[in-house]
């Protein structure tokens, strides 16, 4: 691919959002809105492109020419026919340069209607307004190609036969919303920066941190979206430091901070500031805030132990689970030794969770701060027995066997 | 574009001590909800239904039939009566969906109604 032709294809990319908003918008209609911009993109390549001054402009009045054109070649295809024919006057569309009025909230809004499953929102996000193949989304979230297809058919299918509406809710009904999105943002952050880092998801990666900055930029006074914007900035941050040269997990304590994304890092702590300004705490920034913890050791080298403690002691109260009280039982043992965290990993639920690998992680990683390498292992063992992602299990061989060699 | 919404609720919450009481109120306030929808000037029609107890299943299974005593799946909540209301989207349908009342526990299923034309 030549440079000008991929300064284009990014020039298309950040146009896309907008476009296919304005045109979802005004035709109710996401296939059709999609498929208009996809012929648009083939003419500006066509077209050869370097020299429009406007992409989003130039894009957006092709797709109108393009539904116009198939009005015209009447019956090809009934649907673009029909909404062509509520677009008024033909000439009046082309001759005006119209400014492209901002509808991505609205579109935002509709992939991500709480009416929808949160995977399929998630993915519905991803492929309309990024533009992500379904190939791409299907391997991040680790499904087959058909299932994700299916998912994002029968999402939009439900917009469509339900009448999930293209109108914007009213103002009091945002909130709940925007919580709507940051759910199915959430989804793709666990899925694709949590349970399973293979390669090919960096690229997803990057499409939801550009989802998350948009939510920011249309609700700049929306505390958690600020928040969760700056958790996947400060989780992105590291996706290069995840992984050793055998393609084994690193955890977090053990990562280099020199493969750390220093501009990242930094962006993500500038938007958790401006959200701690808004006075309006959640669970988002709080994660963040932890992930922000973590991060100031590329720059003195040094974890604040309490400051983590208390940001997990918070998150206990404002999302319980598991997954918090384990990490909650880590940091204590930071602060007042592996006794004191094997305590409080016992408390989390030694019956019910006897085979929850990250909690037979923790254990097995503070049993062996004491000494205690064959209990340890056995933890280990365990973990390994609930079928980890292939990096993580790579990671745990690894320690099985330096545990093995101490013993 | 016309909406069916279902009750489904615990039909056990109206029996026992009590019960009578609960059906009078709840009764009370579907006629207040009906009432509402008139106001808002939407079409509206929906009915009250026996209770589960009451049903027969006419079970199909390619040709043959067989007859069952009881609803068609045997849950803690059954439908026990519907709406069908006529507004411009899900958004809307979903905004009077939750003002049905449901004592306890209980859900709403919210479907658009096929339109024929």
């Amino acid at each position: 691919m030549s440079g000008a032709r991929s300064r284009l294809a990014d020039r298309i990319a950040g146009a896309r959002p907008r476009v296919v908003a304005a045109l979802a918008a005004r035709w109710r209609d996401l296939d059709l809105a999609e498929d208009a911009f996809g012929a648009a993109c083939e003419a500006l390549l066509l077209h050869g492109g370097e020299d429009v001054r406007d992409p989003a402009a130039w894009l957006y009045r092709a797709a109108l020419r393009k539904a116009i054109d198939a009005k015209r070649k009447a019956g090809r295809d009934a649907r673009i026919g029909e909404a062509a024919m509520t677009m008024g006057d033909t000439h009046t569309v082309l001759a005006m340069p119209e400014p492209i009025s901002d509808e991505r909230l609205r579109l935002l809004f509709v992939c991500c209607h709480p009416a929808l499953a949160p995977d399929a929102r998630v993915a519905l996000a991803l492929r309309v307004v990024c533009g992500v193949s379904t190939e791409h989304i299907a391997r991040a979230f680790a499904v087959p190609v058909p299932t994700m297809l299916q998912r994002i058919t029968r999402a939009k299918a439900k917009i469509a036969k339900a009448k999930i509406p293209f109108e914007l809710p009213p103002r009091r009904e945002w909130p709940e919303r925007a919580a709507s999105v940051l759910g199915a943002l959430e989804v793709s952050f666990t899925q694709v920066y949590e349970e399973h880092s293979e390669a090919g998801q960096s690229e997803i990666a990057d499409d939801v941190v550009r989802l998350a900055k948009m939510l920011v930029e249309l609700l700049p006074d929306h505390a958690e979206a600020k928040g969760f914007a700056a958790l996947v900035l400060l989780a992105g941050s590291r996706l290069r430091a995840r992984h050793d040269d055998e393609g084994a997990m690193v955890p977090l304590s053990q990562q280099d901070p020199a493969l750390w994304d220093s501009a990242m890092i930094e962006e993500g702590r500038v938007l958790l500031d401006e959200a701690a300004a808004l006075a309006d705490p959640g669970p988002y920034q709080l994660l963040a805030a932890i992930h922000l913890t973590h991060a100031r050791r590329l720059y003195d080298g040094t974890v604040d132990a309490r400051a983590v403690a208390t940001l997990y002691a918070g998150l206990t109260v404002l999302r319980p689970g598991p997954i918090v009280a384990i990490n909650h039982a880590l940091a204590l043992a930071e602060l007042e030794g592996p006794v004191a965290g094997l305590a409080a990993l016992d408390a989390v639920g030694a019956d019910t969770l006897a085979n929850h690998r990250p909690l037979c992680v923790a254990r097995a990683r503070l049993l062996e701060r004491l000494g205690r390498e064959r209990e340890a292992a056995a933890m280990l063992d365990r973990a390994l027995a609930t079928a980890p992602p292939a990096a993580e299990r790579l990671y745990l061989l690894k320690w099985c066997s330096r545990l093995a060699a101490q013993g | 574009m016309q909406y069916m919404l279902m009750i489904h609720e615990d039909e056990s919450a109206y029996a026992g001590a009590g019960g009578e009481a609960l059906m009078a109120e709840t009764i009370g306030k579907h006629m207040a909800f009906a009432e509402s929808l008139a106001k808002a000037g939407i079409a509206m029609s929906g009915n009250r239904l026996h209770p589960a107890g009451t049903a027969t299943t006419i079970r199909w299974n390619h040709g043959e039939h067989a007859l069952h005593d009881g609803p068609f799946a045997e849950t803690v909540e059954e439908l026990g009566g519907y709406y069908i209301i006529n507004v411009a989207d899900l958004d809307t349908a979903i905004a009077w969906a939750k003002q049905i009342p449901i004592p306890g526990k209980g859900a709403i299923e919210v479907r658009p109604v096929w339109d024929m034309e």
